[in-house]
């Protein structure tokens, strides 16, 4: 299969980036920006994009790489990572995965390893495909997104970037350039139910909870693959931190996981995968289950080990 | 690489080193890797599969690390390197994992095997002593259609056995 037509430009640096950005979109072309190719060339092949002009980003090193993170700093310190950091170097990168063990579940759990070499965390979030792993994660974690333009830099939160289907807040003269994870609780998971053909989640859910004398006084949930973008059930970190920890308090904290988001019912997505009512119900058990893995991992449980099903 | 480039190009001029020898060409800019390596310079070894980056058939090895080359653009794989099964070895000294599937009978009509000793030569570098489920994990990526998969994972294995005691 071939993509449709394209003019290919490739750029050097972030600031040749911006500039080729704005020449072509001064010309009235359609551009789109290439990362890893791993999301946008497939649809490219199957022509549900075909923009006029491509601006290969991906030889950008300024974009490339972890800096911050525990090691570097006292405790608190956030983690940047570059846009075009690759899902392979951060399942390499023991900072990572020993700091965001709910980045290293979803990592050994994502696409495939082929592809992992080649996709990017920026590219992940540019796409915004309703059913990716690693959004969750990083909203559960309150991740927040640097994006450059043409009238300088800003900082958005992940949960306000994200719009909807394949629909982000980025303007057409923008490249994000890093995903900043502040200091994260221990007590962390990443569950997902695969579509086995794809390995996209049907449901996908992230738990962070930081638990003192016994009640959990910090929790971050975030569902992945259900509705037309990846959300956080508000209901659930409500219920969570509302009474002491027990067994049964995380059961109906994640029996809301499919029932408030912002405020109001959660539209699932349905298809010929699964139904709405189905994704419902799968999101519950998938934020039951990384609510017990991110409860034993706060305990300094070994048996939570990233990776393992 | 080239710190930035001139106005976007329908036709981009290619330079990748293939198994060893730079290989240059003027392609259409929407020419994917594969079939650059196929139609360009006739290493059809190869495949393409699904072409939808989810068989694994075409899977190379650029700068050393595994990726399916129907979802890479030639003009991504300038200034780069690229391995295909024809550059780990030949007839007259097969690789070890080549001689691994030949071994254990890891493949029955052949086509996904290619991208399968690609993808298993990458899998035994990130982690030379796999169990099976570690193999079928590092797997996941291909396909055989044949559902040949127990003695694809049986010549995984054999084949870290020979690379540990090569």
């Amino acid at each position: 299969m071939y993509t449709a037509d394209f003019a290919y430009a490739r750029a050097g640096s972030l600031a040749g980036a911006l500039e080729l950005l704005a020449a072509a979109q001064a010309r009235g072309e359609d551009v789109k920006l290439l990362a890893g190719g791993q999301s946008l060339l497939p649809m490219m092949k199957l022509r549900l994009a075909a923009p006029e002009t491509l601006i290969d980003i991906g030889g950008v090193g300024e974009l490339k790489g972890v800096t911050g993170g525990p090691a570097e700093g006292a405790e608190g310190a956030k983690t940047v990572i570059g846009a075009l950091t690759t899902y392979r170097e951060l399942e390499r990168d023991p900072m990572i995965t020993a700091t965001f063990p709910a980045m290293a579940d979803a990592l050994a759990v994502l696409a495939d390893s082929q592809v992992r070499a080649r996709g990017t965390i920026g590219g992940c979030i540019a796409h915004a495909d309703p059913a990716s792993d690693l959004p969750a994660v990083l909203l559960a974690l309150d991740a927040t997104v640097t994006i450059a333009g043409g009238h300088g830099t800003r900082e958005a939160l992940l949960d306000d970037f994200l719009t909807g289907i394949y629909s982000t807040d980025l303007a057409d003269d923008e490249i994000i350039t890093a995903i900043t994870v502040p200091a994260a609780p221990p007590g962390q998971a990443y569950e997902k139910f695969p579509q086995p053909a794809s390995h996209l989640p049907l449901a996908g859910a992230c738990a962070a909870v930081e638990i003192k004398d016994g009640t959990i006084c910090r929790a971050g949930v975030a569902v992945t693959g259900v509705a037309s973008r990846p959300y956080r059930p508000r209901d659930t970190e409500r219920i969570l931190a509302s009474a002491p920890l027990t067994p049964s308090l995380l059961a109906s904290a994640a029996a809301q996981a499919g029932g408030a988001e912002q405020g109001g019912d959660v539209r699932p997505l349905s298809d010929q995968h699964a139904s709405g009512p189905y994704r419902l119900h799968l999101a519950e058990i998938m934020t039951l289950r990384a609510l017990q893995r991110a409860v034993e991992r706060a305990s300094g449980n070994s048996s939570g080990k990233a990776g393992e099903r | 690489m080239p710190a930035s480039t001139g106005p976007a190009e329908r036709d981009v001029a290619v330079t990748v080193t293939v198994n060893g020898e730079p290989r240059r060409e003027r392609v259409p800019a929407r020419t994917l890797l594969v079939h650059f390596l196929r139609e360009q310079l006739g290493l059809t070894g190869t495949h393409v599969g699904c072409d939808t980056t989810q068989c694994g058939a075409c899977t190379v090895a650029m700068d050393g690390v595994a990726v399916k080359s129907c979802t890479v653009l030639a003009a991504q794989a300038d200034g780069h390197e690229v391995t295909t099964i024809e550059g780990i070895g030949d007839a007259e000294g097969l690789h070890p994992v080549q001689r691994a599937f030949w071994a254990e009978h890891g493949l029955q009509c052949g086509y996904c095997t290619p991208g399968m000793i690609m993808a298993v030569r990458q899998l035994l570098a990130d982690n030379p002593d796999p169990g099976d489920d570690e193999i079928r994990r590092g797997l996941a990526g291909n396909i055989c259609r044949c559902t040949g998969y127990q003695n694809i994972v049986a010549a995984a294995r054999a084949a870290a056995t020979m690379l540990q005691e090569s």
